[in-house]
């Protein structure tokens, strides 16, 4: 599949049980606090810190759209230059050949103007649909990592908590997500939007608006996310502190959301980053089908499914962005798993364990 | 839809609703005939379609892949000749003796089928077979029924599909075939030479054998008939003994046969071509390599075919800001062509009038050579009270790219336009449907479906024309004169005459600007070495046709 | 244990009956281009439209259009609308390509996760298993349909090592069958190779602290046998089971890409060829077995985790 929806790639088998809570055991291991002590044990991942840094790097280059489109290449993204003229050193080149051959990257050789060159016939420059593309690019897998992150954790709260008829309802709602041809789906309901857009209740959604692929992607990454959060509040669930709470009268609301969401907080916060990334992947899978970000605005999948027309002659079109978006996936995969080897002690101690450092064992629950 | 549909797109699938293409030309010397070039006889081409056609049943298709597939098996009462350019657009009599005589004020046509003509399945063809044929046309709902609707009781036929269609009479002894009309339409010569009129044989069933053509009349049968994978062909067993007889100055062909794989990759097609793996390529390269492939083999195996077509973009005239010509005439001073035909890596030729070259009644004029500045002088002078438009374009590249081009063109002329890119296979029956919201401005192709003027103007610019839904005429155009006068020309047989009148009707469309047209598409023949190019000939109605291809010793 | 079953099975036929729905609704509220008008085509009147509505029974109320739509389905009566053939007939043509794409490479991301995993859990925290974790991240950080097109350029068209795309069958030629499906197998298999490595890597990891390990260590068994007999076997079980979904999952969706990008001609280029000309009987066809398949399969896998694991079953059934 062109993406995958599985954040659990980097957590152990998706079984109930997989990461496991810091508190409230860690605690008493320093008087730091547990946070302290993941800090501590992430900064010491050298990979994952750099990986963080070229992650930052890519938030800064895609911020920096306004200041290069204006400043440098004096464009804006969707601005086509089909019969325009470049001055190159003393020489004059057509941004976009009779034949329709788009100008290959300048660099600085007109200052700055097409630094990579021109994304299609329609001679748009490709740096600064780059960096607008992937604003929107990082902009959708963000907000749709929060949505998902969000509806996940309340339902597998819900599911692991109530268990019985909620949890039966809830499983089979996902098992429908599950068995639907994701991509067949979103592009159904890509084509569906494109004439008219969809209204329900106050909210208003045209064909065109980012908000398509949003929430194709948050619903559909939904089960990926709340079957290991249901298995994990499962098992919570039957922890003493939750019994000591309950038998102290606290209610379920108080005990889901007080006592076992914070225990929550280490796979939530993993969870997050590594479905930021797969969003993005997915993102760019709906885009490229055209289901996703639709022009002529430019997201990463946009831009390869159009640079790839041209990849016989113009390979860099295409791999570009996939190296974008690439770097990015990459990065955030790599800074997840890194969250999860500070956050998850156990995981680390098992690590460790093996690699004779440390003999001593926290026992699983 | 753009790559799903790219995918799509990538599904690549070339949605041609190109039903007719010209060949002016071209570059041959060959006239037609099936003496052919320094080729041998016999052998098995070996071709490749970018998709199946959307029906491998000739009442049925109504796409130039099917008409192209089916050219040379299955011959109505009239055909068109075995010829490139405007000789190709000369209709001939076909399984008729000769061309009809038409009577009763032209509502008449009257024909007379050859004798000895057999099906390849040996069944000997007669007259009742034709009506069989256009009854058959109205039972399968096919998209080409309406153009017979003009026939006598056919109207009525349609809607009951029962009790036969009174304005046809025939005679199976004499084999004379008697067509009354309601009223006089000077294109049904033309009509009677598309594929939709064949006749099959009676008894044939009533529903899509795409799977399992039905015999046909033609040099060649389809056998091995998978959709979604290909066909081939072989020689009528009956053509040689019976048909070639009756109809000698029909083409018999060179090859044994052909065998025809659907490579949905149009890269891999040049490819293969390259390679000699397929002799031949149906569909046109792709955009990207177009000019390679043209550079590298033009004149040897490569030669471009121009279409009989018009790509143009659509201003609803019923509302602000397009009710207002001044707008209009400003969109076709601000649209450039020459930026277009980049656009389309060269595989349209600029021209900014409805009627395209190789249409009878093309005369050149420019009207609105392109100009900015013109444009939002108009533009000022208008003063559109709206400004807030919503441009259409299909997903299919480059037409895709044409809208986003036409997007900018329109907000550099002040307009606030937002994009809407619908999925190839639904477009044109979405901005069809006049009930779709923001049908303001948008992307259009229109190809010929027969070599006659009125084509280009009845259907998509006449008042009456305008449907609620299925609508083609997109701007909603309705001038009352000039709707009169295409109706009227529309009931005389085409001359000199009419020919001028129709050059004098595109002037005057242009210069309400009912259109923003930028050009006219060509397509291409790219053949392997195995094929000599100058044997092929491409038809402007049923592109090339499989008789005149042959390959090298 | 049969509850169970019964229960699952009720589930399954409940998902597959909501996923129709959904699929039937969407492609019926596609605003402003109702099927007839499709079909009529450029040069339609009033009467052909409404002429092949009623052909089609596109003028019927909505859930008696749903009702003859699943009867079609059930009786593999379902038609395609051009050309009008049997979308059964379409399927099963494709099933052979599909099949030994997803066999294939099932085989390969078993084999190579396997062993990879495996080695990655021998020397946890060394430099292999460093370079392992690294690939199988990067491995499922590359959008597959950015892999495939590269690797055609480059291996088909530019190198030409490897044949471009398409699908030759195994009893016409099976060592052009084996060449021209390496590329796509590999484009499937790269993704799963990683994920697979390290959940194995991490299971192995789990089981190497449990106490029977040590006690087998303690016997005086060697390292290897070790390895292999206790904690590798240990590990796989909830391999075998994500296996089973994962299988389910290509056969019925990653082909869709794949097959599309390689021109393979399988049931997941049928299904995307469908979308494109937005032909529902066909969408509903292959969704429906699609999904039928997936959901199969799951409720394959949750039943036999219920025989091997009796909490799971329990866990249920005390509801």
């Amino acid at each position: 599949m062109a993406f995958d929806p599985r954040p659990e790639a980097a957590v152990p088998a998706g079984a109930p049980g997989g990461a496991l809570p810091t508190a409230p055991e860690g605690v008493s291991a320093s008087d730091r606090g547990p946070w302290y002590l993941a800090y501590k044990r992430f900064v010491r991942n050298r990979v994952a810190v750099a990986f963080l840094g070229l992650f930052i790097l890519i938030i800064v280059f895609v911020l920096a759209a306004p200041v290069w489109a204006t400043h440098v290449a004096h464009t804006g993204p969707n601005e086509t230059h089909t019969l325009e003229k470049l001055h190159v050193g003393g020489e004059i080149r057509e941004v976009v050949t009779p034949e329709g051959k788009p100008i290959g990257p300048q660099l600085f050789g007109a200052g700055g103007k097409f630094f990579l060159g021109a994304d299609s016939r329609l001679g748009r420059d490709e740096m600064v649909r780059l960096m607008y593309g992937g604003r929107t690019s990082l902009f959708i897998g963000i907000v749709s990592g929060l949505i998902t992150t969000i509806a996940a954790v309340i339902l597998g709260l819900l599911a692991g908590y109530y268990k019985g008829w909620v949890d039966a309802i809830i499983a089979r709602t996902l098992d429908v997500l599950w068995s639907l041809p994701v991509l067949l789906f979103g592009i159904a309901l890509g084509v569906s939007l494109a004439v008219g857009g969809l209204k329900i209740g106050p909210l208003e959604l045209s064909g065109g608006s980012i908000w398509v692929p949003i929430l194709v992607i948050s619903i559909f990454t939904v089960p990926y996310v709340a079957r290991p959060i249901r298995g994990e509040v499962l098992a919570l669930g039957q922890k003493e502190f939750v019994e000591a709470a309950i038998a102290q009268g606290a209610g379920s609301g108080r005990v889901m959301f007080g006592e076992i969401l914070p225990n929550l907080a280490s796979t939530i916060i993993v969870f997050f980053a590594l479905n930021i990334a797969n969003n993005m992947l997915f993102e760019a899978a709906l885009s490229f089908l055209g289901a996703g970000v639709q022009p002529p605005n430019s997201s990463w999948g946009t831009m390869i499914s159009i640079g790839e027309e041209l990849l016989t002659t113009q390979p860099l079109l295409a791999i570009i962005p996939g190296v974008m978006i690439l770097l990015t996936v990459l990065s955030l995969n790599i800074v997840g798993d890194g969250l999860r080897d500070a956050l998850d002690p156990r995981a680390k101690v098992r690590l460790e364990a093996h690699a004779g450092m440390v003999e001593k064992e926290g026992t699983a629950v | 839809m753009r790559k799903l549909f790219v995918v799509i797109a990538i599904i690549g699938l070339a949605a041609v609703s190109a039903t007719g293409l010209v060949a002016c030309g071209g570059g041959s010397d060959n006239n037609g005939g099936s003496e052919g070039g320094e080729g041998k006889e016999g052998g098995i081409l070996n071709a490749t379609y970018a998709s199946f056609p959307d029906y491998m049943d000739p009442q049925l298709s109504y796409t130039q892949e099917g008409w192209t597939a089916m050219g040379d098996v299955y011959i109505p009462l009239l055909t068109y000749k075995h010829a490139e350019g405007t000789e190709g657009s000369e209709v001939v009599p076909g399984l008729a003796k000769e061309m009809p005589k038409i009577t009763n004020g032209g509502k008449t046509y009257t024909l007379f089928l050859r004798p000895g003509l057999k099906y390849s399945d040996g069944k000997p063809v007669e007259a009742s077979d034709f009506p069989y044929a256009i009854e058959r046309l109205f039972k399968v709902n096919s998209g080409g029924s309406p153009f017979y609707t003009t026939i006598v009781g056919a109207e009525n036929f349609a809607k009951t599909k029962k009790g036969g269609i009174p304005g046809i009479k025939t005679n199976d002894k004499t084999g004379e075939i008697s067509i009354t009309l309601e009223a006089p339409r000077g294109t049904f010569t033309n009509e009677l030479g598309l594929m939709f009129a064949a006749p099959v044989p009676k008894g044939t069933p009533d529903e899509d054998l795409s799977a399992n053509p039905p015999p046909g009349t033609g040099p060649y049968k389809i056998i091995n008939s998978q959709p979604g994978r290909g066909w081939e062909y072989e020689r009528n067993p009956y053509w040689a003994k019976a048909n070639q007889k009756a109809m000698p100055e029909y083409p018999s062909g060179h090859v044994d046969g052909a065998k025809i794989t659907i490579i949905r990759n149009p890269q891999t097609q040049v490819n293969d071509i390259e390679q000699g793996k397929y002799d031949w390529m149906q569909n046109p390269p792709p955009a990207s390599l177009y000019p390679e492939v043209k550079e590298k083999y033009e004149g040897t195996q490569f030669r471009v075919e121009p279409t009989i077509s018009t790509y143009y973009f659509w201003m609803n005239s019923t509302k602000p800001p397009f009710n207002d010509v001044k707008v209009r005439q400003a969109v076709n001073y601000a649209v450039d062509p020459a930026a277009l035909e980049r656009i389309y890596s060269g595989q349209i030729k600029g021209t900014q009038q409805i009627l395209p070259p190789g249409m009878p009644g093309y005369e050149k004029f420019e009207l609105y050579p392109h100009s900015l500045a013109k444009a939002k002088a108009l533009i000022a002078e208008a003063n559109p009270s709206d400004t807030n438009i919503t441009v259409w374009t299909d997903t299919e590249s480059p037409n895709n790219e044409a809208g986003e081009y036409y997007e900018g063109v329109l907000k550099e002329l002040g307009f606030n336009a937002t994009l809407k890119q619908i999925n190839a296979d639904n477009y044109f029956t979405v901005i069809g449907n006049l009930s779709t919201p923001d049908l303001d401005t948008g992307w259009s192709d229109w190809f010929e479906d027969y070599p006659h003027p009125n084509d280009f103007f009845q259907p998509e610019l006449a008042e009456e024309s305008i449907l609620p839904t299925n609508n083609g005429n997109f701007s909603q155009f309705a001038d009352p004169e000039l709707s009169r006068e295409t109706v009227k020309l529309a009931q005389e047989t085409l001359g000199p005459e009419q020919e001028a009148a129709y050059s004098e009707m595109d002037k005057k469309y242009m210069e309400q600007a009912a259109w923003a047209p930028y050009g006219t598409r060509t397509l291409s023949t790219f053949v392997s070495t195995a094929v000599p190019l100058e044997s092929v000939i491409f038809n402007p109605t049923f592109g090339q046709y499989l008789t005149s291809f042959e390959l090298n010793e | 244990m049969a509850r169970f079953i019964v229960r699952r099975l009720v589930g399954m036929v409940f998902v597959l009956f909501v996923v129709s729905l959904i699929v039937f609704l969407i492609f019926n509220v596609i605003p402003n281009s109702p099927p007839a008008q499709r079909l009529a085509g450029k040069n339609a009147t009033p009467v052909l439209v409404k002429s092949i509505e009623e052909e089609w029974g596109f003028d019927d109320s909505l859930p008696q259009q749903y009702l003859t739509m699943m009867k079609k389905v059930f009786t593999g009566e379902l038609i395609q609308y051009s050309p009008r053939v049997p979308v059964d007939e379409r399927i099963v043509e494709g099933i052979p390509a599909t099949l030994s794409l997803s066999i294939g490479a099932a085989i390969i991301w078993l084999f190579f996760g396997l062993v990879l995993g495996y080695y990655s859990a021998l020397r946890a925290g060394g430099k292999l298993d460093k370079f392992l974790t690294g690939l199988s991240i990067a491995g499922i950080s590359i959008p597959v349909f950015l892999l495939a097109p590269v690797l055609i350029y480059f291996l088909a068209e530019k190198l030409k090592i490897f044949p471009n795309g398409f699908y030759v069958p195994l009893t016409e030629d099976p060592w052009e069958w084996f060449t021209h499906l390496v590329l796509p197998w590999f484009t499937v298999a790269i993704l799963s190779i990683g994920f697979y490595s390290r959940v194995l890597r991490s299971n192995m990891l789990d089981v190497m602290n449990e106490d029977y390990v040590r006690t087998a260590r303690a016997k005086g068994l060697s390292e290897r046998q070790v390895m292999l007999r206790h904690v590798l076997r240990n590990s796989l079980i909830p391999i075998i089971t994500l296996f089973g979904l994962d299988f389910g999952a290509t056969v019925a969706g990653t082909a869709i890409i794949t097959e599309t990008l390689f021109n393979i001609e399988g049931v997941g280029l049928y299904a995307a060829e469908s979308i494109a000309k937005l032909e529902l009987p066909p969408i509903m066809g292959v969704t429906l077995y699609g999904a039928f398949f997936v959901v199969f399969i799951n409720a394959l896998v949750d039943i036999a985790y219920a025989y091997l694991d009796p909490r799971v079953r329990l866990g249920t059934s005390a509801q």
